[in-house]
């Protein structure tokens, strides 16, 4: 006869004894869950079809552009870098990309929870709405962070691979590498809070996503169309026999074109990208809001950044605040 | 009940649960479970994914949480059900999952609003069934809302009427549903010949069209019933002593 090797005993229920971390706890967990939500971890294929997708769109400049280095290196030697955009245009070539990201994952955060009803069994624990809104913001955040500065390090690494002297790049260029870090942060904030914002106000992610991309676009159709420059040339001859030239630059707004320029949603980053990188735009480089803008203070893009993350920031904190339950 | 769990704060006054005052601490709260009335459970999780985090949530670190979150879906009976999405569960599935993520942190005290709703009767046996284990077995105090009397007789052990949010009646569920003084006759047969024979022994009855009904009943009526009955050959079908519901308290109350 087989001898018994094992025996299940139901033990019944056991009260819990181990550590309870309450707070700290509660708010990790809420990250750690916000992160897996926007990746799709722990679901299905279809969940991380979007996230794989956007991820690999913002890299892929930065791969095809290090795959040009590489083959122009060979005939144009340490110039080859000037024929691709450096770590300064970077951020501008994937503004798109990131919105488009922002648009349509930050609402996976916030609508479903209100969606489903999620939120009182949340704020009956250890949490406050502030502490909801803080680990969901920060899990965006975060994600947002590692995609700006992902496409930055493939970049980085090619054009110091590619130098033919990496140690005198590194010395020539070490500069950059604090303003990407500076720039990343400031765009994962932008990128974050406004998107969160408008989730905040529909429990219906598509309607988010839909509201953000089309703001996007309006702005920047209206701001880049009045802000577009119109330069007409006149040449005459001179008594002397020579002929000169002069051109006379109109914009649909005049004088208002720099602040109409603001408006513009991608450029918000930009200008201060520009301004970081201590880019000064030629004609026909920037964007015609862009070019617009550069003509003001400084102060004015950043007013305008703080506006575009301050707002939206307390639009949120309002909204969780006075949420019904 | 949104007061005692700190999801609103009071206009005036103050609402005390364990000690402490839920809307202004919130590590109290982590000793305190609560089950909604409505549907609050996120689609496309997991029973086991979704206690996992609400046990995290709670304080309690991934590890034990894991260990957690499967103790208590075995016994509210989703064990064999754990992976699927919750969006695919049935109404009856979902007011379990309510209820584990209720107690998977092993709360002092836990909220139960409206834990029957919606459900069959068979349903509605199985929850009344958990939540008196909850009570008994696993030590957890339970404070039910519900409008369904017959759930309080079962599973409380006290009772508070609230009327427009003023007190209307409170005790123990056992002492304000104990036996009365009135005394129930259901007769088979020959019932004016019984009510005849009770009379001339100096026992009043009324009749409600169903019932006799001696009011005040004495240990001595017992025996004078009996032999009203053996004296008119009247078949006795239920002789008991009249225990009122917490439905007559409450249609009794006051206006």
């Amino acid at each position: 006869m087989r001898e018994r090797e094992a025996e299940v005993f139901d033990l019944g229920y056991q009260r819990y004894t181990g550590p309870r971390e309450g707070r700290t706890r509660a708010r990790l967990a809420l990250f750690d869950n916000g992160v897996r939500t926007v990746l799709g971890i722990g679901r299905g294929g279809r969940a991380k079809i979007l996230p794989v997708g956007l991820f690999l769109a913002v890299i892929t400049p930065a791969v095809v552009f290090v795959t040009i280095l590489a083959f122009l290196d060979p005939i144009a030697g340490d110039d080859a870098s000037q024929f691709i955009p450096g770590p300064a245009d970077y951020y501008s070539v994937v503004s798109v990309i990131l919105i488009i990201f922002g648009a349509i994952m930050a609402p996976e955060l916030l609508c479903p929870d209100r969606r489903d009803n999620v939120l009182p069994l949340y704020l009956v624990r250890p949490l406050t709405s502030n502490d909801y809104l803080i680990a969901r913001f920060l899990a965006f955040f975060a994600i947002v962070l590692v995609l700006v500065y992902a496409g930055q390090i493939v970049l980085q690494a090619g054009l110091i691979l590619t130098a033919s002297d990496q140690v005198d790049y590194i010395r020539d260029n070490w500069q950059d590498v604090p303003r990407i870090l500076f720039m990343g942060v400031l765009i994962a904030t932008f990128i974050s809070v406004g998107p969160l914002a408008v989730a905040a106000f529909t429990t219906r992610r598509a309607y988010a996503a839909a509201f953000i991309i089309a703001a996007w676009l309006l702005l920047n159709s209206i701001s880049d169309g009045l802000t577009f420059q119109e330069c007409i040339s006149e040449e005459f001859m001179q008594d002397g026999g020579t002929v000169s030239s002069t051109t006379e630059c109109t914009r649909p707004v005049g004088d208002l074109a720099p602040y109409i320029g603001l408006l513009n949603l991608g450029g918000v980053t930009d200008n201060l990208n520009n301004m970081v990188f201590d880019v000064d735009l030629e004609p026909g480089e920037g964007s015609p809001s862009s070019m617009a803008v550069a003509e003001l203070h400084d102060a004015f893009p950043i007013g305008v950044y703080v506006l575009w993350t301050g707002i939206p920031a307390l639009l949120l904190w309002h909204r969780y605040r006075r949420i019904r339950l | 009940m949104k007061l005692f769990l700190g999801l609103i704060q009071p206009t005036s006054g103050s609402a005390m649960l364990l000690g402490e005052e839920p809307y202004r601490s919130t590590e109290g709260r982590a000793r305190i479970g609560y089950m909604p009335e409505n549907d609050c459970l996120p689609k496309s999780m997991t029973a086991s994914e979704f206690l996992m985090h609400m046990a995290q949530v709670s304080g309690i670190p991934p590890g034990q949480a894991r260990t957690r979150a499967a103790d208590v879906l075995r016994h509210v009976g989703l064990d064999e059900e754990r992976y699927r999405p919750i969006g695919e569960y049935s109404t009856g599935m979902k007011q379990r999952v309510k209820l584990a993520q209720a107690i998977v942190h092993d709360p002092v005290l836990v909220l139960l609003d409206e834990p029957t709703a919606g459900l069959d009767p068979d349903g509605r046996q199985e929850m009344l069934r958990l939540i008196h284990r909850t009570a008994n077995t696993f030590g957890i105090s339970v404070m039910l809302s519900t409008h369904l009397m017959g759930d309080v007789e079962r599973t409380a052990d006290s009772v508070i009427v609230l009327e427009s949010g003023v007190l209307a009646q409170e005790g123990a569920v056992a002492k304000l549903t104990e036996e009365t003084e009135t005394l129930l006759i259901e007769v088979a047969d020959r019932h004016e010949e019984f009510v005849t024979a009770l009379a001339a022994r100096g026992v009043q009855t009324s009749d409600d069209g169903q019932l006799l009904i001696i009011e005040q009943a004495r240990e001595a009526d017992y025996d004078l019933i009996r032999d009203a009955a053996v004296e008119s050959g009247a078949r006795i079908r239920r002789l008991s002593p009249e225990r009122r519901t917490l439905t007559d308290i409450f249609r009794s109350r006051p206006a």
